[in-house]
């Protein structure tokens, strides 16, 4: 650090380091007062706040309702079966909670920046002297709050309709939620970044993207019960190492799990994806974003 | 002043426009219209992958223990397909009015000099064009790629129950219109709808796994009749008053009361907006 003789801190330097504060406080209020946006759009609607949990649970009842029809007693919670992979309980639940964290991402960071873009409150943000990565970021707090809690509220139900769910190794496993979650969020910023290029198409998109990963990261079923042909498409996409390992290591590692590698090479998958991820769809994000802002194409849908 | 009633050719003329403008509108997204069909599949296959892994080489008998039929990849293509039939006439119906609030032409609309129920009927034909193609569409080609031949038993008495169903599904999208015009928060009821119903017509089970009073709330609804009578005819699952014709007396009562309470009550609820408020607000 550059200091004058009598050991204080030089002009330059001084001001290189208040400006770096000052760049951080901006930037943190700025995040602040979009996570505060945030909700209190949500608080203003609260028919959709209430509906939201209630379809969670609705979804939830039917698909566990759905999974029991191949119970050998459709009315007793929790039975095993015959000759499969006995209680789905954790293969299920825990990859319930993966992909709604998935989903949500696709739909609230990538889909919300359209959104703006249709509003025409997109480009308002941009002529805005405020950080545009504290705007993307708040996003992401937002999913982690509400996701979060709609996650918990469902796997309890989930517990309830299916059956006891094992719970090992929760320190690994909150390690691969954590990097799991990091990962996420950047298929959310790269998914933010199409946005921008293909405009109306997005929406189509999510929801291609989010049902055809459904299949391929297997959140609802083991990955045995894919074809072979499939089953290669999965060990192509990091996300399935992120359900498989993730949900192998709280099952305590029941036999045959994890399915697609063993899982020292899946924590490896899934931190590398974990500490890059985030950074490439940040990376691009800021080309779409410029690349808007060069087209003028940010107002236009 | 004279004040002519429109011809049922003008009105005929208005419904016609209002469905060829939407089938146009989307027409424009080929995308959409086939994710439309792969989105039943990929339901279906939730609960049918999920089932083979925990139940193994004996899916079939247990399912049939459980439901009445082993064939679990067309009772589940069925129920998805309905609910594909369901869902899009909650979303083009009471959406459409939403969309038409947001983008401020609901108003604009109340000012012309037609009756809404034409263009209404115009909205609700396309959406049953559309459901009706995509739900066949996605029935053959799951059964095609899930390895099950999708026509067996009385496929015209199937097709029978589908269509006595959309009238009072249709006339159920109306009473929901008009929530979301009294609320206006229509996204998340939407949604909330759809899921509530799919739950209640049991789409990947029997309602007979249902507590007495959600059983019977369950009858109260057409689409679980469809639904069941879809299965019963296809699949032989059974009625639920043994025979055909009894199911499907209870569907044609359906279709007589359904569309006029669903009248009613959003005739009753628009007086009510646009007397405070207005349609324009949102």
């Amino acid at each position: 650090m550059d200091r004058s003789p009598d050991g204080q801190m030089s002009r330059p330097a001084l001001s290189v380091q208040q400006s770096s504060i000052s760049n951080l406080k901006s930037g943190w209020s700025t995040f602040w007062a979009m996570v505060r946006k945030e909700l209190i759009l949500i608080a203003r609607y609260p028919v959709n706040f209430v509906a939201s949990f209630g379809q969670v649970f609705l979804i939830v009842a039917i698909f566990s309702l759905g999974g029991k029809t191949f119970s050998v007693n459709l009315n007793n919670a929790g039975n095993g079966s015959q000759a499969g992979i006995g209680n789905p309980s954790g293969v299920v639940i825990y990859g319930f909670m993966l992909f709604m964290f998935l989903s949500d991402t696709l739909w609230t960071i990538g889909y919300n920046v359209r959104h703006e873009q249709v509003q025409g409150t997109l480009e308002q943000l941009y002529l805005s002297p405020a950080s545009k990565f504290a705007s993307l970021i708040s996003r992401v707090a937002n999913t982690l709050l509400w996701t979060g809690l709609l996650t918990l509220a469902a796997s309890g139900l989930m517990v309830v309709m299916i059956g006891h769910l094992p719970f090992e190794n929760p320190g690994l496993g909150l390690y691969l939620l954590v990097m799991s979650l990091a990962g996420t969020f950047g298929v959310g910023f790269a998914f933010a970044a199409l946005t921008l290029r293909i405009r109306e198409t997005a929406q189509t998109m999510a929801n291609l993207l989010q049902f055809a990963l459904l299949i391929l990261c297997a959140n609802f079923f083991p990955f045995s019960a894919l074809p072979p042909f499939l089953r290669n498409f999965s060990r192509l996409i990091p996300l399935a190492y992120n359900v498989d390992a993730f949900r192998s290591t709280l099952m305590g590692y029941p036999p045959g799990f994890p399915e697609l590698a063993p899982i020292q090479l899946e924590i490896v998958i899934v931190t590398l994806f974990g500490i890059l991820m985030p950074i490439l769809g940040y990376y691009l994000y800021r080309l779409a974003e410029d690349h808007a802002r060069r087209s003028g194409s940010l107002s236009s849908f | 002043m004279d004040i002519r009633v429109p011809s049922l050719r003008s009105n005929s003329s208005v419904l016609i426009a209002s469905m060829r403008m939407r089938l146009m509108t989307i027409s424009r997204y080929p995308g959409q219209l086939v994710l439309d069909i792969i989105i039943p599949i990929v339901f279906a296959a939730m609960p049918i992958l999920l089932g083979r892994a925990t139940s193994g080489a004996n899916a079939g008998v247990i399912f049939a223990q459980n439901t009445g039929t082993s064939n679990y990849v067309a009772y589940m293509l069925i129920g998805s397909s309905v609910f594909t039939i369901v869902s899009f006439a909650f979303w083009h119906i009471a959406y459409w009015l939403r969309w038409e609030q947001e983008t401020g032409t609901l108003e604009a609309l109340y000012l012309s000099p037609t009756a809404r129920i034409w263009v209404v009927a115009g909205t609700a034909l396309y959406s049953c064009l559309r459901s009706l193609f995509s739900a066949l569409a996605a029935y053959l080609l799951g059964s095609f790629i899930l390895g099950v031949k999708p026509f067996e038993g009385e496929v015209g008495l199937a097709f029978l129950f589908i269509l006595s169903g959309l009238v009072p599904l249709y006339g159920l999208t109306l009473l929901f219109g008009a929530v979301v015009l009294k609320v206006k928060e229509a996204n998340a009821l939407i949604n909330l709808m759809q899921w509530g119903v799919s739950f209640l017509m049991g789409i990947f089970f029997p309602i007979a796994v249902f507590p007495p009073l959600l059983r019977t709330l369950a009858l109260l609804f057409p689409p679980t009749w469809m639904t069941n009578g879809v299965r019963a005819a296809l699949l032989g699952v059974g009625y639920f008053f043994q025979e055909w014709y009894l199911d499907l007396a209870v569907l044609w009562a359906f279709l007589l009361v359904a569309p006029l309470f669903g009248y009613w009550v959003f005739a009753n609820v628009e007086t009510s907006v646009r007397r405070n408020e207005g349609v324009g607000q949102f």
